[in-house]
């Protein structure tokens, strides 16, 4: 089907049915899931899927209706429907699409050898990684190891005359393993994705990586309620980060409710944190030509230097702010509005090696794990669950579990006094190794 | 095992069970089906009409089966969904959806394959029927296969079907607590009012020969305020959920649920820091009940135990808590979200989740901690069901000083494992209450969780001053 041609089609049919301006996303794709324990394939999914998501405004008025079914009369239903719910919704001076028609081309997104490579070839690689995963004596059982590959096409087209298209894949494995000691449970996993196939990391390396996560936290100690540093591994990268993209989100910035609001190209940290969101970085897993709307994506310096720079927009509410919008528009499928995210959002890379970082703390903490929500992006608290490694006289000293770490925005932004140098932009949200310097840690 | 997420990622199966393309046997969904459904008419007798298409479910059965297996189900669903959002005093979107598909699954031993199609057609299902039957290497001759109509309990009651509402009402609803919210207290900044609902056709034909179809309605609202004084801000959130008719706003009023929502924020703009370390702990109860469900529920669900590498593995039978610990999963329970006339996601998991009543007057547990921290509701929380250790985080507590609720503290995250949390319950008491809430295991799935007031002797909690 010639999804260009139809959605340009259906923009056209919205505006004849009474709507004064319209968009239409179209997503079509197909993805591969196997999953894989003790040696045996346990599910194999496959699947395609297609939608439609229509936009309408009525008199300045918004509203959104979206559909599976391609059939003529399906779709026409839809768009009816959008056109009829827009009177429930109140106009809005603001409400209006973009008209930007430049097309970006980003290398590296789509793999047309993906689909190509054997079904055995990619049964095998996850084989593999678990096969190797368990080698090792101390891991006792496996939880499963998958392979799983998707690929889509995404178009926008729109009543000023956006009509873009791109499509992308994306492919990955992993093996989750489990070490056993006494009554003791310890659980490790590692995955690898990537754009294209032939990038994949091999088996050995995620395999070795994912049975050393299990058993390095075997016999862990108890340790005080103390103020320490804590050291963040590339792993909790999203405990730092997660806030950060919450309060930067412009719409919650007008609204007041981030505690970066009122903080526009002041110092809020450390002069090593340098953060960027870049949507343009070629093979990147969340980069993209344009955004959920269809405006080109960016790189854009976020914090630079401890200095806070820019807020992130879609055509709405960038509109609302007087900016315009940053190329942040994004979708989380065809069956919603455009909100407002990130792309590669990431810490930039600092120049200490992340063993010096270790060698220069006296005691700290080294987090492998946080759970919990990290950074409130309202009022900029952290607290959160802990695991990692207990440091000592520069030295990891044992393993620590069942920990908590708190403090504030303030405190971590600040208080970032290294900055590793093993920054992976293959993740999509992404750190290296960072310190800050001092934070409140529970435990016994 | 957690895998990035990028679009092409979201399209298939987790979307897929998450939005409900799991179309209606809607199969054959034409214009006459959709207005049924639209108008919500026939909530006992579905609008999916079975019978004309029970051939070719037979035969996607039998096609699924062709290669060997020992069982194969097709699983047909449709939705229609609405949203509407009003923030800042306007009605900022509405959003429709209609989703259907099909998918069939086929296990073989220990094996399971699975397809699903978003095209209602012949050769669809057939097509999917044959991808998933592709895990069953056995030699075995399928059999013809010839469903019939069977029954289930429906614990589903409707007053005022969804699709019957006038979109004034709905309106009106959201206006009231948009209100309500704002006129509680002039420190009240911004309201946000969440209305969803959804109507789910359903049916599913499996080769032991049952068909089953049905209707289910879900009402989701959600009440967030921020609050802004005292040199901070708080975003309150308060949830009202119910496998309902619109009847569910008679019973609790959208003024309730603002108010609800408004008191938290303002409450808690008095935070203070809360303190870090190993602290006994009175939760309150309702949706507070998302600590037994992070914390023991998930760790019993079977896929792990089958793996045998779940934490209750080869525990059957043995005694794992303080004998005053009694926990329930009912699916049955009337209206509530995990209440389902037949369950629909073919992975182990929970329904309605709750510690049944114990006999304390919850006033006695909190006059009988000498101190601690009084958890009054929870953001939500997660579990590693291998290790058993699960975290949730606080949305409003309170200090625990000489048995009484003190100073509001700032969301802590708490942290512990499993089997020392339930060992370490020591107080139930006679308040059994719900929340709603929406559980992601890979696929979402609407849940409640309940639990009267409970106390748990020495969790960690996390906060920023080390405690007494």
């Amino acid at each position: 089907m010639d999804y260009k041609a139809l959605s340009e089609e259906l923009v056209k049919k919205c505006l004849k049915k009474g709507a004064d301006a319209a968009e239409v996303y179209l997503e079509s794709g197909r993805n591969l899931s196997l999953e894989i324990r003790n040696g045996e394939i346990e599910t194999v999914e496959e699947a395609a899927a297609h939608g439609i998501g229509f936009r309408i405004f009525v008199e300045g008025r918004m509203a959104f209706a979206s559909s599976n079914d391609f059939e003529a009369s399906a779709l026409d239903n839809t768009m009816s429907r959008a056109i009829e719910f827009a009177r429930s919704t109140t106009s809005d001076e603001n409400n209006v699409l973009p008209d930007e028609k430049t097309i970006q081309d980003v290398q590296g997104l789509f793999d047309p050898q993906t689909a190509a490579f054997a079904l055995e070839t990619k049964i095998e690689m996850a084989k593999k990684a678990e096969r190797l995963a368990m080698k090792d004596p101390r891991i006792t059982k496996s939880a499963g190891a998958a392979y799983r590959e998707g690929e889509g096409e995404v178009v926008i087209a729109n009543s000023r005359g956006i009509l873009k298209s791109y499509k992308a894949s994306v492919c990955s494995f992993g093996v989750s393993v489990v070490a056993e000691k006494g009554e003791q449970k310890s659980s490790g996993s590692e995955s690898c994705a990537r754009r294209f196939f032939a990038d994949l990391k091999s088996p050995e390396e995620v395999a070795a990586t994912a049975a050393k996560k299990a058993y390095d936290m075997l016999d862990p100690r108890p340790v005080k309620t103390q103020k320490a540093a804590v050291l963040f591994d590339p792993d909790v990268a999203g405990a730092l980060l997660g806030g950060i993209l919450g309060a930067i989100n412009g719409e919650r910035v007008l609204q007041g409710a981030s505690f970066l609001a009122k903080r526009l190209n002041q110092k809020i940290a450390s002069e090593l944190m340098t953060i960027v969101d870049d949507g343009t970085r070629p093979k990147g897993l969340a980069s993209s030509p344009f955004d959920g709307e269809g405006v080109s994506t960016q790189k854009r310096l976020i914090v630079e230097k401890g200095v806070l720079k820019g807020f992130l927009y879609n055509t709405i509410v960038g509109k609302r702010a007087g900016v315009g919008s940053t190329g942040n528009a994004a979708r989380g499928g065809f069956t919603g509005l455009p909100d407002i995210g990130p792309h590669n959002f990431y810490l930039a890379a600092g120049t200490t090696s992340p063993e010096e970082i270790i060698r220069a703390t006296k005691t700290g903490l080294l987090l492998k794990e946080v759970t919990g929500y990290g950074i409130n992006p309202v009022n900029g608290n952290f607290s959160g669950g802990a695991a990692g490694f207990w440091i000592e006289n520069g030295k990891i000293a044992y393993p620590v579990k069942g920990l908590t770490v708190a403090g504030t925005a303030d405190d971590m932004f600040n208080g970032i006094d290294m900055v590793g140098n093993d920054l992976d932009l293959n993740r999509p949200r992404t750190a290296p190794m960072f310190r800050v310097k001092l934070l409140q840690i529970g435990g016994e | 095992m957690r895998f990035p997420k990028t679009f092409v990622e979201d399209i298939p199966r987790r979307k897929f069970l998450e939005l409900g393309l799991k179309g209606g046997l809607a199969l054959t969904a034409t214009p006459q089906l959709l207005t049924q459904l639209l108008a919500g008419q026939g909530t006992s007798a579905s609008p999916v009409k079975v019978g004309a298409d029970s051939s070719l479910l037979n035969r996607t059965i039998s096609k699924a089966l062709e290669k060997g297996g020992d069982f194969a189900e097709v699983y047909i669903e449709k939705r229609i969904s609405r949203t509407i959002l009003m923030e800042e005093s306007k009605f900022k979107s509405a959003v429709f959806g209609i989703s259907q598909g099909a998918g069939v699954r086929v296990i073989a031993g220990e094996k399971t394959g699975y397809a699903y199609t978003d095209e209602i057609a012949d050769d669809k299902l057939l097509r999917a029927a044959e991808v998933a039957s592709t895990i069953a290497r056995g030699s075995r001759a399928s059999k013809p296969v010839d469903i019939r109509p069977a029954r289930r309990k429906s614990f589903i009651t409707i007053k005022l079907p969804l699709g019957e509402v006038a979109e004034a009402k709905r309106l009106d609803i959201i206006r009231r607590a948009h209100q309500a919210a704002l006129d509680y207290d002039a420190r009240i900044k911004m309201a946000s009012i969440n209305y969803y609902e959804e109507v789910r056709g359903r049916t599913i034909a499996n080769s032991e020969g049952v068909l089953l179809s049905d209707e289910l309605p879900l009402l989701f609202f959600v009440v967030q305020t921020l609050s802004v004084g005292n040199n901070t801000q708080h975003l309150g959130r308060e949830r009202l959920s119910r496998h309902s008719g619109f009847e569910m706003f008679e019973e609790v009023t959208p003024e309730q649920v603002a108010r609800a929502c408004a008191r938290e924020s303002i409450a808690m703009l008095e935070a203070k820091d809360a303190p870090a370390g190993k602290l006994d702990v009175v939760m309150q109860n309702g949706w507070g009940g998302v600590l037994v469900h992070e914390a023991v529920g998930h760790p019993l669900e079977a896929d792990n135990i089958a793996k045998k590498i779940g934490v209750f593995t080869g525990k059957l039978g043995q005694k794992v808590a303080n004998p005053v610990f009694t926990m329930v999963d009912d699916g049955g329970h009337p209206q509530l979200p995990g209440t389902e006339s037949f369950r629909n996601i073919p992975i182990p998991r929970m329904t309605n989740t709750f510690i049944d009543n114990g006999k304390e007057r919850p006033e006695d547990i909190l006059a009988s901690t000498k101190s601690g921290l009084y958890v009054q509701s929870l953001s939500g929380g997660s579990v590693n069901p291998i290790t058993g250790v699960f975290n949730f985080t606080c949305r409003e507590a309170y200090l625990i000083e000489n048995g009484k609720k003190t100073s509001p503290v700032k969301g802590a995250t708490l942290i512990g494992n499993c089997l020392d949390i339930i060992s370490n319950i020591d107080a139930v008491g006679n308040d059994l209450d719900f929340g709603p809430g929406i559980c992601g295991k890979g696929q979402s799935a609407e849940v409640s969780a309940g639990q009267p007031t409970v106390r748990i002797r020495g969790i960690n909690v996390g906060g920023t001053r080390a405690a007494r």
